[in-house]
């Protein structure tokens, strides 16, 4: 008799599981994934990522006026789609591709996300977006500089930030206007990790400067997560070159801060590739002794009461740190997401990748310092631009070239402490 | 060009000094109690993390700092002994190297959920500055951590082999049923042992966060450094690992300023197994 | 007959999985839950019959991996090709490193492993031919069926299922064999077992043998179903520990037990994952660490050792007085 009454209620239970499935089909919110390291060695970028997205969240799902014109913020939620709300659903890929991958499959298939953002680390972007393209899920990316994420042919893959070639250029430039006011770059050298972002990075500016006539860059290559720099600083000190380029992560960047401090090496200017320069631990623990290290970024908090101050204030009472450069472009790329979702007016894959396809922001519709978003037929937003910005006061960074963006002059030689 | 290269020797021996620091206590319990503990790089970060929650709280320095780390650290150890270690210590090495990277997983990320991701550092000037010392720069905090090496090294030696105390826990490490036929509790001995080690680790991650960045993640970059200090020095032996710490110390200063970076790493792997196939006790390890 | 019903509904139950538990997340665990149950039973070989851990195995497990996705890169063929090539490269590794090291006890031998590992990650992510730091990548759209790149988890299910079948087919046979017979004599006492004439030094070395050569196949398979190897996923410690404590956890030196550490582990990782991780509070790894400290704490020897234990009980009938070593199963 018992076991007639379990069977009963299991009956009543899956009906009624079917009935509420059913039900919620005509759903009310829009669920995007997002995959990032919430674990490992790059859980700072990660954590930051997840609290720059709830920050947009806040902004999309409610109204918002004193943000203006800025997409998505007059209404709450999306207009696009009778106001429905928008939810992320948050998962950890451990800093590994496999896990990426995995939770990237678990995110489409059982949580059913129509859309995903994501990855950070570009080897976990590759695989992680590999799931998406296979099951037709658009993916925007904000922050994985790797040139070869845009040359896989992909149809659903969208990324928003300049890449590695665009921030040779860039630092070309600026070196050549440096140059113009008086100031020596003649002799560069290239301080790297040998992770995928340090190698591909110094391979793409060491082409790019030697494409356009300069002498190839001295090229310091370290392993990732040192416990000493020295001899690395030391090697620096005896080349003496006029420009030195870092691209570092957080860990790393600290140690040389402070190993240049106490080696007493200053070097004539000093230019980070962002990355751990950019990260508020970095200006917080090391700031004050890295008194005029430039910086690229595309993102400037811009003059109070200004839709990106307005954010900036946003992020930090959510994060507990100010708003940094990959933070920002991570929300940057949630936005132009949302904003296609919006446009599309369904939350059919197809139709979004569309409306993706179809982007075209103004610079004053963004928050990051693009010259807008359109993407090209391999997903890249060719209209992805950067500023060089200093750290002037140790503790913040502003914007000084090119002239057109520039809050202040760049102030020269480099201080350090 | 001899200046910079004695900058490299010198800074390669202070390096060296201090993976001998957080190396010593390592050593003790493989020698002794036979234990691989894959948690060790982090009982260094939790030293670390005291010192830093000792500068937040009152503004103290390592003075304050390496003591409560120490004091903190044993208490740690003596809990994680009677918790954990002393069961898996009776199976075989596979146990041990399943319940102590368990552990470790367990202390990273409490640590990770306690004090967040963010990088954390101590003041620069937390210990002086840096001195200028016949042309070679030496940082006061590094000095510092070395000093405290070659007294910490000095004073595991002196205890285990002129204390009573001493040879009683040698005695459990070289025979345990003997010495319990000696009235000697083997059980109270390898606590007393692990306790001692993870003081010793408590001070060496208190002095080394005077100089390097705080992460609940560093012990993953740490652990393999005092893994291949402590068996290049001989498993148990505390001047061993002394040596050991210095001799990779400067051999990876070296490498990295002649060779490159990227290669100091392959140049001391294959120097350690080059020693394994020649001399596998390493430099002072019983044969 | 009682053992047989069991053993065939555990297999019913494993060849019937990816059926009743269809969702694609849970097909592509299964997978998984094989595929590391194909490494870590590979390294069982050495690490619990013949008891020498090898904390470095990863390496052999790399060359599987670079070399399928090498094949693929650098010769446009299929992965697969890179499976024989990755196990020539892996039995001659293992060949060279296993010779000197062997002969080292315990400790010193784990040792070694670790330092031979981390040099060949060292060395391939400074080498550009096998993609350095940035890694190599597989076939982004499959050309034919052998490039292996599905998109459901179906057929990788049922591939290394058969794959763990031949693995745990050739492990029974070499326990059941005269090596078998020399490597327990080794593991309990290796001074007895060299001086009542077994060829210590020259067995393990097959055994390290054998094992490096099936751990590579291991690799190449995992490089063929995520298509992207770096020197982390493919050489880093991690993954040697990951196996070490599959086997450890289910029971080292028993045939089925790296398959019931793969079958915890996994799903535990994943699972824990699922839950947690999105937190940003790195408790997926609390949760994960702790289960793992308790299994150790409580059941050293692994999970299936307990399981044979709770077997055995009932059969306490006068007639089986067991004879040591005599009924017990490889």
């Amino acid at each position: 008799m018992k076991f007639n009454h379990i069977l009963g209620l299991l009956c009543a239970a899956s009906i009624s599981m079917f009935v509420a499935g059913s039900a919620s089909a005509q759903d009310k919110t829009v669920k995007i994934g997002a995959i990032f390291p919430m674990t490992g060695n790059a859980a700072s970028a990660g954590v930051h990522a997840k609290a720059a997205i709830e920050t947009a969240l806040d902004i999309i799902n409610n109204a918002h006026p004193e943000l203006g014109n800025f997409p998505l913020a007059k209404n709450a939620g999306l207009a696009g789609l009778g106001g429905a709300k928008v939810e992320v659903v948050f998962a950890d890929n451990q800093g590994s591709p496999a896990t990426g991958q995995n939770q990237a499959l678990r995110l489409i298939t059982e949580e059913k996300v129509v859309a995903l953002t994501g990855a950070y680390q570009s080897g976990i972007t590759l695989t992680t977006s590999a799931i998406a393209e296979k099951y037709g899920i658009p993916f925007v990316n904000g922050e994985s500089v790797a040139a070869n994420l845009t040359e896989r042919g992909f149809k659903w893959f969208f990324r928003v930030t300049p890449i590695a070639s665009d921030f040779a250029k860039i630092y070309y430039e600026f070196l050549n206007d440096m140059k113009a006011t008086g100031v020596k770059t003649d002799s560069v050298a290239l301080v790297h990790d040998n992770t995928e972002y340090g190698t591909s990075v110094a391979t793409v500016i060491t082409s790019a400067f030697k494409e356009k006539g300069r002498s190839a860059p001295i090229d310091i290559a370290y392993a990732a997560n040192a416990t000493d720099v020295q001899s690395q600083v030391l090697q620096l000190k005896e080349k003496k070159p006029d420009v030195v380029i870092m691209v570092t992560y957080t860990s790393d960047a600290i140690l040389f801060a402070k190993t240049m401090q106490a080696l007493d090496y200053k070097p004539p200017m000093l230019l980070a590739d962002d990355a751990g320069y950019s990260d508020p631990s970095f200006i917080k623990a090391v700031g004050k002794i890295s008194v005029g290290a430039f910086n690229r970024s595309s993102w400037s908090v811009g003059p109070p009461g200004s839709p990106t101050a307005i954010i900036a204030e946003m992020y930090k009472k959510k994060s507990g740190d100010e708003m940094d450069d990959t933070a920002g472009r991570q929300m940057q790329a949630f936005f132009v997401l949302a904003d296609a979702i919006d446009r599309a007016g369904s939350t059919d894959p197809a139709k979004i990748q569309a409306a993706l396809k179809a982007t075209d922001l103004k610079p004053d519709q963004l928050m990051m310092g693009y010259k807008g978003i359109k993407f090209d037929d391999k997903g890249q937003n060719v209209l992805a631009a950067g500023v060089i910005i200093q750290l002037q006061d140790g503790e913040n960074y502003v914007a000084v070239w090119p002239k057109a963006n520039a809050q202040k002059t760049a102030v020269m030689p480099y201080k350090g402490w | 060009m001899s200046t910079i290269l004695a900058q490299v020797i010198v800074g390669g021996l202070l390096l060296g000094a201090i993976y001998a620091l957080f190396s010593s206590g390592l050593t003790l319990v493989w020698g002794m109690m036979n234990i691989v503990n894959f948690a060790h790089g982090d009982f260094v970060m939790l030293g670390m993390y005291v010192a830093y929650v000792v500068w937040s709280l009152f503004g103290a320095g390592p003075l304050l700092g390496a003591p409560l780390a120490a004091l903190l650290l044993a208490t740690v150890g003596i809990v994680v002994y009677f918790g954990l270690i002393r069961e898996i210590m009776k199976g075989p090495m596979l146990a041990q190297i399943l319940g102590t990277f368990g552990l470790a997983l367990l202390l990273r990320y409490s640590a990770f959920w306690w004090f967040g991701a963010n990088f954390l550092t101590l003041p620069e000037n937390i210990v002086g500055g840096t001195f200028d010392i016949l042309g070679l720069r030496i940082q006061a905090s590094r000095l510092l951590a070395g000093v405290v090496a070659l007294l910490v090294t000095l004073g595991l030696h002196l205890l285990l082999t002129r204390t009573s105390l001493g040879s009683k826990m040698l005695a459990v490490a070289e025979d345990s049923t003997a010495a319990q036929l000696m009235g000697i509790r083997p059980d109270t001995m390898q606590a007393i042992a692990w306790a001692i080690a993870a003081g010793a680790t408590g001070i060496a991650g208190a002095l080394i966060a005077t100089f390097f960045y705080i992460v609940p993640t560093v012990g993953e970059t740490l652990a393999i450094v005092a893994f291949v200090t402590v068996s290049l020095g001989g498993f148990g032996s505390v001047p061993g690992a002394l040596m050991a710490g210095l001799l990779i110390g400067v051999i990876e200063s070296l490498s990295a300023y002649l060779i490159g970076a990227v290669y100091k790493d392959i140049v001391v792997y294959s120097l350690f197994l080059g020693f394994l196939w020649f001399r596998p006790q390493g430099l002072m390890g019983k044969s | 007959m009682r053992r047989f019903v069991w053993a065939s509904v555990a297999l019913a139950l494993v060849l019937a999985y990816p059926l009743v538990f269809s969702s694609p997340f849970q097909q592509r665990l299964g997978a998984l839950v094989l595929l590391y149950a194909i490494a870590a039973s590979a390294w069982n070989i050495v690490g619990g019959y013949a008891g020498q851990v090898s904390v470095g195995h990863v390496v052999f497990f790399g060359c599987g991996a670079y070399s399928a996705m090498a094949a693929y890169a650098h010769f446009g063929l299929s992965p697969l090709v890179g499976i024989p090539v990755g196990i020539v490269i892996s039995v001659a590794i293992s060949a060279v490193v296993g010779v000197p090291t062997l002969r080292l006890s315990g400790h010193y031998f784990s040792m070694a492993t670790i330092a031979v590992a981390e040099l060949a990650r060292l060395i391939v992510t400074n080498t550009d031919y096998l993609g350095a730091g940035v890694g190599l990548s597989g076939p982004t759209v499959p050309r034919n069926i052998f490039d292996l790149s599905f998109i459901s988890a179906l057929p990788y299910y049922y591939l290394f299922l058969a794959v763990l079948a031949i693995t745990l087919g050739i492990t029974w046979w070499m326990a059941s064999n005269r090596m078998g017979f020399y490597l327990r004599a080794i593991r309990d006492s290796e001074r007895a077992a060299r001086s009542l004439g077994a060829p210590a030094s020259r067995t393990k070395l097959y055994a390290f043998m054998l094992s490096a050569g099936l751990t590579s196949v291991a690799g190449a398979l995992y490089a063929m179903m995520f298509g992207f190897i770096d020197p982390e996923s493919g050489l880093g410690i991690l993954i040697s520990v990951k196996i070490l404590i599959m086997a450890a956890l289910g029971g080292a030196g028993l045939l089925f037990g790296p398959l019931v550490g793969a079958a915890i582990l996994v799903p535990l990782e994943e699972i824990s994952n699922n839950l947690l991780g999105g937190k940003g509070a790195g408790l997926t790894f609390v949760v994960y660490g702790a289960i793992i400290v308790l299994i150790a704490r409580f059941q050293p020897g692994g999970i299936l050792t307990l399981i044979k234990r709770l077997w055995a009980r009932p059969r306490k009938t006068p007639t089986a007085i067991a004879v040591p070593g005599a009924s017990h199963a490889p």
